[in-house]
């Protein structure tokens, strides 16, 4: 094997990758941000990193998935008790084991995800409010409706900042592979057609199975992760159905099956919440639902949708050509 | 003896109230072929609809049946012609249609926050208390009441899809839609119609439950995935099936209460439905969901 | 031994015996035709041999080796690969795209990336020129040329084409049956050909077999099947027999 730069990833995007995440990553000390700004960005990387790999499945297996919510409360609670029992651990080893948990969680899950469409989505439903209930009521692990609290690390807090930012970039990065690569294809062509892909050998079990596993995973590390920042969770919460649909939303109004779709819906569904929690806390989930209605009916591409939309005329501006009549 | 007997009467009325809204969440995804997640936030709609009409009018429950009704077909009809109907037919609309009825759900639950606060409600009258002697036990007069309504409601819906000119449109048009575009029947105010009647069905069924038992605005979720495993095991548009599978789940989830520990209840429901999704998703009648 | 073999394969949906129980053999290098009367069972002939449908009885051999009861995916990989009478490309991937799917799984019997090879197969059905377009944006003829292409990718051994001349203006049809010739002679596949079109399948086809009600009831060359009685009879019509007499 010889190392070459692979031919699916374009040097220039390559580079704007690396600088964002250089320029995030030193942001808190040029930027001076506030307690309060670098927690609610350090929030939005965890966000961002749930919606990105919810859309793995919803965006580009095309499987809408409402039971998330599992595979980031079980990441959380794992993550938690690894800390718990094992104080002396580095933190993210609790966070990889939450992640592997709940991947394996995902896949042996496995016989709903045979199933599609509405048939898909009803049961993780199903499957995601079962958790809730089970895992509420099993307080030996999850502490029951009181919940579990770790120790209070706020040096930890602060630098999860740069987990959090870590975790993104990953994530953010294997979306962008997975999109370009010959597997993202795969994908695709499991959504337009699942027997058609079929019968040109795409086997749709086992991709929804590896897909669903992985994004499973990222969930559960984003939920690990969760947990340190919090250091008090509590199973109602982090195995709420408003956590499912959470990510169902950020990815749905960024643009749901685009790489930079979730990013944005994930930054803008944080700041909102903040806003919205703050001023209008009871109109919260119906202007979250009003949004969805009109992303559905007039920007199936959510914001990006509509960015790509604004910026066609601005580069049509911008490209004029240089003797145009001035009116 | 007396303890069977009373979980046999919740377990038949339960399932007639289950029958009612599963029918009507079938009739949509039959003829449509779209998953009417708002189905549950209509369900909690009927019930607030039965609660105000009550509270503040002093109207009986019974009486507002027709009102309710009404007013829940029209609110079918309008999220048909003014949501629904602008969705993209084919691969597209399977997720977008979901997603779509997803935020009408959040939106409804969202209206009655707002209206009536989060606190548990019930439709208490002057004879919620009273009760009849049924094979030698108290049942209330108010549960016989649903449970006759559950029964004859499909009963009369199945008269008017085999032998009204509608009803045979409709089911013309769950078979093959083209085709019925083709012989000159109007589809879309088929589509219109259908949406209306399963959406009235579910206002009912808000409405009966909210007799029986306290509602907030997040009612109905669980309602909505019990009516999907209806749908899923009795298959599509089958009264009968519909009846039975119903029963199934009532009888199972009633009969739980005597085996689980009190807590675990609640996730009988939502276990049924993944095992039935996994296990049996052809139903009663073999029709292929997997993918 | 012949390449593909069925044995006794029925299919019944409900009381209806959409195939039943028919026996055919495919040798290689050879085109064998597959003619029939609409609802004859064709389709769901070809569905049963590549694996879209489990059959009800009977069995599916490739050199030998039963098939039948694997999944689609599978026996793409062993080299039997349908097309669609009615194309089904991916319509959200380029052309380029929905054929480099395809070229993936082409279990070990095609070397090179999928890209490039999926390139050749695009030149060699003569959509060279529009890699880049989407399948929408292709003639019927084109979108047909597509899912051939599609299907060569997996480099099979087994050919199943399903209606593929039908639908297209004359001239297309005539370009499109060189192309099948193109396929065995030059790529070495075996086919076997749903058609309508009687020249093609005639001038074509090494053998015919004929279905009727899901039954075989006739086999032979092109020319002992066009005078078998039971043929003009069941499919062929009046008219035709008509026509020839
Ligand atoms: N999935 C199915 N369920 C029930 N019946 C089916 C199914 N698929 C096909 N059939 C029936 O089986 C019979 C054979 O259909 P098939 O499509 O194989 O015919 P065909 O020979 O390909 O016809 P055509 O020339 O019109 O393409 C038809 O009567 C059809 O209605
Ligand atoms: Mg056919």
């Amino acid at each position: 094997m010889s190392l070459r730069w692979p031919e699916i990833v374009p040097p220039r995007a390559a580079l704007a990758f690396a600088a964002g995440v250089v320029a995030l990553a030193v942001a808190p000390w040029v930027l001076g941000l506030s307690p309060y700004s670098h927690n609610l960005v350090t929030l939005a990387f965890l966000m961002v990193s749930g919606a990105l790999a919810w859309n793995w499945m919803g965006g580009f297996v095309g499987q809408v998935s409402f039971g998330h919510a599992a595979m980031f409360g079980l990441g959380g609670f794992v993550a938690a008790r690894v800390l718990l029992a094992a104080p002396e651990l580095p933190a993210p080893l609790a966070w990889i084991a939450g992640g592997l948990v709940a991947g394996l969680f995902a896949l042996g899950a496995h016989p709903t995800l045979r199933l599609r469409g509405p048939y898909f989505s009803i049961a993780t439903i199903g499957v995601g409010e079962a958790a809730r209930l089970v895992f509420t009521y099993w307080e030996d692990f999850t502490g029951g409706s009181s919940g579990l609290s770790l120790p209070i690390d706020s040096d930890m807090k602060y630098r999860l900042y740069w987990w959090g930012l870590g975790l993104m970039a990953l994530v953010a990065a294997a979306s962008f592979l997975i999109r370009r690569s010959t597997l993202g294809l795969q994908l695709l062509a499991i959504k337009a057609d699942v027997d058609a892909a079929a019968d040109v050998g795409v086997s749709a079990t086992f991709y929804q199975d590896l897909v669903f596993c992985l994004s499973g995973a990222v969930v559960g590390v984003s939920g690990g992760l969760w947990a340190s920042y919090f250091s008090f969770i509590e199973p109602n919460d982090m195995f709420g159905f408003d956590r499912s649909i959470g990510f169902v939303l950020m990815t749905v109004i960024g643009g749901v099956g685009t790489v930079f779709g979730p990013v944005l819906g994930a930054i803008v569904f944080v700041l909102l919440r903040q806003f919205l929690l703050a001023s209008y806390p009871q109109l919260y989930l119906g202007l979250y639902g009003l949004l969805l209605i009109f992303i559905i009916l007039f920007e199936p591409l959510g914001l990006t949708g509509l960015l790509l939309r604004l910026s066609r005329p601005l580069r049509r501006w911008a490209d004029r050509p240089a003797a145009a009549p001035s009116p | 003896m007396e303890r069977f007997v009373d979980l046999a009467v919740s377990a038949i009325l339960l399932a007639g109230l289950y029958a009612t809204m599963a029918y009507g969440l079938g009739l949509i995804y039959g003829v449509l072929r779209v998953v009417n997640l708002a189905h549950g936030g209509v369900i909690m709609a009927g019930a607030y609809l039965g609660w105000v009409l009550h509270g503040s009018l002093g109207i009986d429950p019974y009486l507002s049946i027709p009102l309710v009704v009404l007013l829940s077909f029209g609110l079918g009809m309008a999220m048909y012609r003014v949501l629904v109907r602008h969705l993209p037919r084919g691969a597209a609309g399977g997720p977008a249609s979901l997603l779509l009825l997803f935020g009408v759900w959040l939106v409804l639950r969202n209206v009655a926050y707002l209206l009536f606060t989060g606190n548990d409600q019930a439709i208490r009258t002057s004879y919620s208390t009273r009760s009849l002697l049924v094979l030698g036990t108290h049942v209330s007069v108010n549960r016989l009441a649903v449970l006759v309504i559950a029964l004859v409601t499909p009963a009369l819906l199945q008269l008017l899809l085999r032998h009204s000119h509608v009803g045979r449109a409709i089911r013309a048009v769950a078979q093959n839609a083209d085709s019925c575009t083709l012989v000159g029947v109007d589809v879309e105010r088929i589509y219109t119609l259908t949406f209306g009647i399963g959406t009235a069905l579910a206002g009912l069924a808000g409405l009966l439950s909210a007799t029986i038992f306290s509602f907030n605005p997040g009612f109905g979720s669980g309602e909505l995935l019990k009516s999907f495993v209806v749908v899923v095991l009795g298959g599509l548009g089958s009264v009968l099936g519909t009846g039975v599978a119903a029963l199934v789940l009532a009888v199972v989830e009633v009969f739980a209460i005597l085996v689980l520990p009190s807590y675990l209840t609640s996730a009988v429901g939502f276990v049924m439905l993944v095992l039935v999704l996994v296990f049996r998703p052809g139903g009663l009648f073999g029709h292929r969901v997997l993918g | 031994m012949s390449l593909l073999e069925t044995r006794a394969l029925s299919k019944h949906f409900g009381g209806l015996r959409a195939v039943d129980a028919v026996d055919l053999a495919l040798h290689p290098g050879e085109i064998l035709g597959v003619i029939g009367p609409n609802g004859a069972g064709k389709t769901t002939l070809f569905s049963l041999m590549a694996g879209s449908l489990p059959p009800s009885d009977g069995e599916v051999l490739l050199e030998g080796q039963r098939i039948s009861g694997q999944p689609a995916h599978r026996l793409v990989r062993r080299g039997v690969v349908r097309t669609h009478q009615i194309v089904r490309p991916f319509p959200n991937l380029s052309v380029l795209e929905n054929v480099t799917v395809a070229a993936l799984h082409a279990g070990g019997r095609a070397e090179g990336p999928p890209r490039e090879r999926a390139r050749e197969v695009l030149e060699f059905v003569g959509l060279g020129d529009r890699t880049h377009a989407v399948p929408g944006a292709l003639t019927l003829a084109g979108r047909k040329r597509l899912e051939l292409a599609r299907a060569l990718a997996t480099a099979p051994r087994v050919l199943l084409l399903d209606e593929v001349v039908a639908g297209v203006n004359p001239a297309e049809a005539m370009t499109l049956a060189a192309l099948i010739r193109a396929i065995r002679d030059r790529r070495h596949v075996a086919v076997i050909m749903i058609e309508h079109v009687m020249p093609a399948v005639m001038s074509l086809s090494d053998r015919v077999v004929v279905l009727d009600h899901g039954k075989k009831i006739a086999e032979g060359t092109p020319a002992e099947v066009v005078k078998h009685p039971q043929v003009i009879e069941a499919y062929l019509g009046k008219g035709h027999a008509g026509a020839q007499a």
